[in-house]
């Protein structure tokens, strides 16, 4: 594998397996594995574990998160304003 | 004054708000070989961890959210960082580095900076996206540095940070924490006998709304440019407001640093600090 | 308007308080003879005198010592350096009444930069080339620039006379083996960036590989942003392109881009190896 070409094959089979083992979903009792510990694992080498994790963590949620979270912040600091600041003017109706 | 006062002066009179100390030795339990100090720098004794503050309590209070997407952090605690390695070589003649923490492979660091504040007994892990909360100031941001030089390590916390009191009480109360309740899309958890008993963090998820514009959002939005067939379409995409914010938050650094603190906003921890006049 | 009869020391003095570790002075006119028009003092401020360089903010001995590869490519220190330039400009024009430039750390275009810091450093007396390129203090080693151009007539300090490389183990090294420590862990005759020969003690010839050499000192910077680029849209299967833009190399790129200002560098193998480069200082 090149620097820049993970087979997306290698990509789709290994994703789920390394996004769960990785520090992506986390448990407070549980740390994540390093990279090491997830090629040992799976039975892959170490760089390939990074290349899966690195597009994995990026793709695993679409562009529509990405507004969500700009909804999300928006609404949610304006409720606090409202509440703590004494501003129900500030709350959406 | 001993070498360990010595040193926490001088990161404190640099800017840092806390200033605590790690063996080296006490990463071992729990880090992965490659990402330990000792890995970092051979014959390394000691992890000195500077706590920066967060956001003014002004800007806590700001209605618009976009405004502590840029003001977040100062970045104070490096400075510390860094007066402390000088002395360390200057005056006491033992090397010291800043312990690399940004970013190298994806999300991941050469060294978790969270976990260094947690040995060098300046916070503990909370509900609220394992954030390390300070028990006196809640939200402070770290930097550390490894040094050759052998030094008195401070303990962890004997009592954890969170849950806050008034959490377990809300807890008992209505099932559910300030954090948990206003962001159940990242978070989950629950709290027993005054403890977390649970916690979980999609961390995926939180990158879109910590860091909403940088590098992962031009990430996914030059995928859907470079996909798009339509040039009129296309056009809209690099113009619009989203890709535009996108290249600012590389270009300005500071941009692209933490853009999200509404679990923060509502965490007690700390509190006190943020009522001013 | 005259300046203070002890300027160019008050000066010196200001900017290692200020955090330099070096500081000279180097006459404006200099420059005509080495550097290409348009990249000369009075290109930059017309009626230069005189251009006060400043180095310092080197990594630390733990830098070098350092065995993961990430300390000194990500945590570098070069923009300390900066700030102290910035404060000289403001303090010559704020003390003395002359006009003082602050000369920026980017580039004007390409990769040329507005002046050559390296061969400001060697007029003002505070270092010299390297058979590796870096220009080296002889006592502190390989350090960081910043200059200020001024319109202030400075006392012009000379040049280094003995030059801090070769240095003596390198010498007897080369009698040795035919190379030197920086010719031996980059050598351009096996895929490296530099090459080299000395005669009689001194450098008589030097190469360097400029294109390569950027490869390494920003593999993750513009260039390789470029290339990843040009690939993804090269590539006509959208899942490839997605492993090419979400992939580990571009994120770093990404990374470095936004969190490394103007140019933090990610290789420094010929300096690690450099008996020179340093400092004297013993560390334990």
């Amino acid at each position: 594998m090149g620097v820049f070409k993970l087979d997306p094959e290698v990509y789709k089979r290994y994703k789920d397996e390394v996004l769960k083992l990785c520090n992506s979903f986390q448990r407070i009792d549980r740390p994540g594995l390093s990279d090491k510990q997830i090629a040992a694992k799976l039975g892959l080498d170490e760089r390939t574990v990074t290349e899966i994790r690195c597009v994995a963590e990026r793709d695993c949620y679409g562009l529509d998160e990405w507004e969500k979270a700009i909804e999300f912040k928006r609404r949610a600091t304006l409720e606090w304003s409202a509440l703590a600041l004494k501003r129900p003017d500030l709350k959406e109706k | 004054m001993t070498r360990e006062e010595q040193v926490k002066a001088v990161g404190r009179k640099a800017g840092a708000r806390v200033v605590g100390i790690a063996t080296v030795e006490a990463f071992r339990a729990k880090v992965p070989e490659g990402h330990r100090p000792e890995d970092m720098l051979p014959g390394a004794r000691s992890v000195i961890v500077a706590g920066g503050d967060g956001p003014t309590a002004g800007a806590w209070r700001c209605p618009d959210h976009r405004v502590m997407e840029i003001t977040g952090y100062d970045l104070r605690e490096n400075v510390a960082v860094h007066a402390m390695c000088d002395f360390i070589e200057a005056t006491l003649s033992h090397r010291a580095i800043q312990a690399p923490s940004l970013a190298v492979h994806g999300h991941a660091p050469p060294m978790s900076m969270m976990h260094a504040a947690e040995l060098a007994g300046l916070g503990s892990r909370s509900l609220a996206a394992h954030i390390i909360l300070h028990p006196e100031y809640g939200l402070l941001y770290y930097a550390a540095l490894i040094t050759t030089l052998p030094l008195e390590p401070d303990p962890p916390l004997a009592e954890p940070a969170c849950p806050h009191p008034g959490c377990v009480a809300m807890y008992r109360r209505i099932g559910t924490t300030p954090c948990l309740r206003v962001c159940p899309a990242c978070l989950s958890g629950s709290v027993r006998d005054g403890r977390i008993e649970r916690s979980t963090y999609d961390r995926e998820r939180c990158h879109s709304r910590a860091q909403t514009y940088g590098i992962g959002s031009f990430q996914k939005a030059l995928l859907q440019l470079v996909n798009e067939d339509h040039a009129d379409k296309r056009s809209t995409m690099i113009h619009g407001d989203f890709f535009t914010r996108s290249i600012q938050a590389l270009g300005f650094f500071r941009d692209s640093i933490a853009q999200c603190f509404e679990c923060m906003r509502v965490c007690p921890v700390g509190r006190k600090y943020r009522k001013l006049e | 308007m005259s300046l203070p009869p002890n300027a160019a020391a008050a000066l010196k003095s200001g900017a290692l308080t200020s955090g330099a570790t070096v500081c000279g002075v180097a006459d404006a006119a200099a420059f005509d003879a080495h550097a290409p028009a348009g990249h000369r003092s009075g290109d930059l401020l017309p009626g230069a005198k005189s251009v006060v360089v400043v180095g310092g903010a080197q990594p630390r001995a733990g830098d070098w010592a350092a065995t993961s590869p990430w300390v000194l490519q990500t945590m570098g220190t070069t923009e300390r350096i900066q700030s102290v330039g910035r404060k000289l400009a403001q303090q010559i024009e704020s003390q003395f009444g002359y006009y003082a430039l602050y000369v920026p750390p980017g580039t004007a275009s390409g990769d040329t930069p507005f002046l050559s810091l390296m061969l400001a450093a060697q007029l003002a007396g505070v270092g010299s080339r390297s058979l590796a390129g870096p220009v080296l203090n002889r006592e502190h080693g390989f350090l960081y620039w910043s200059a200020v151009i001024t319109t202030a007539p400075l006392e012009p300090d000379a040049p280094e006379a003995e030059p801090a490389c070769p240095a003596p183990p390198c010498r007897e090294m080369w009698e040795r083996e035919g190379t030197t420590p920086c010719l031996k862990v980059c050598p351009a005759a096996d895929g490296g960036c530099l090459g080299g020969k000395l005669e009689g003690g001194r450098a008589v010839r030097t190469f360097y590989d400029a294109a390569r050499c950027n490869t390494r000192v920003h593999t993750h910077w513009i260039g390789g942003f470029q290339k990843v680029l040009e690939e993804t849209l090269n590539e006509s299967d959208k899942d490839k392109r997605k492993m090419l833009l979400y992939g580990d190399f571009m994120t770093r790129t990404l990374w470095a881009i936004t969190y490394s200002s103007t140019n933090i560098a990610q290789c420094f193998e010929c300096m690690r190896v450099c008996p020179a480069a340093h400092g004297l200082k013993e560390m334990k």
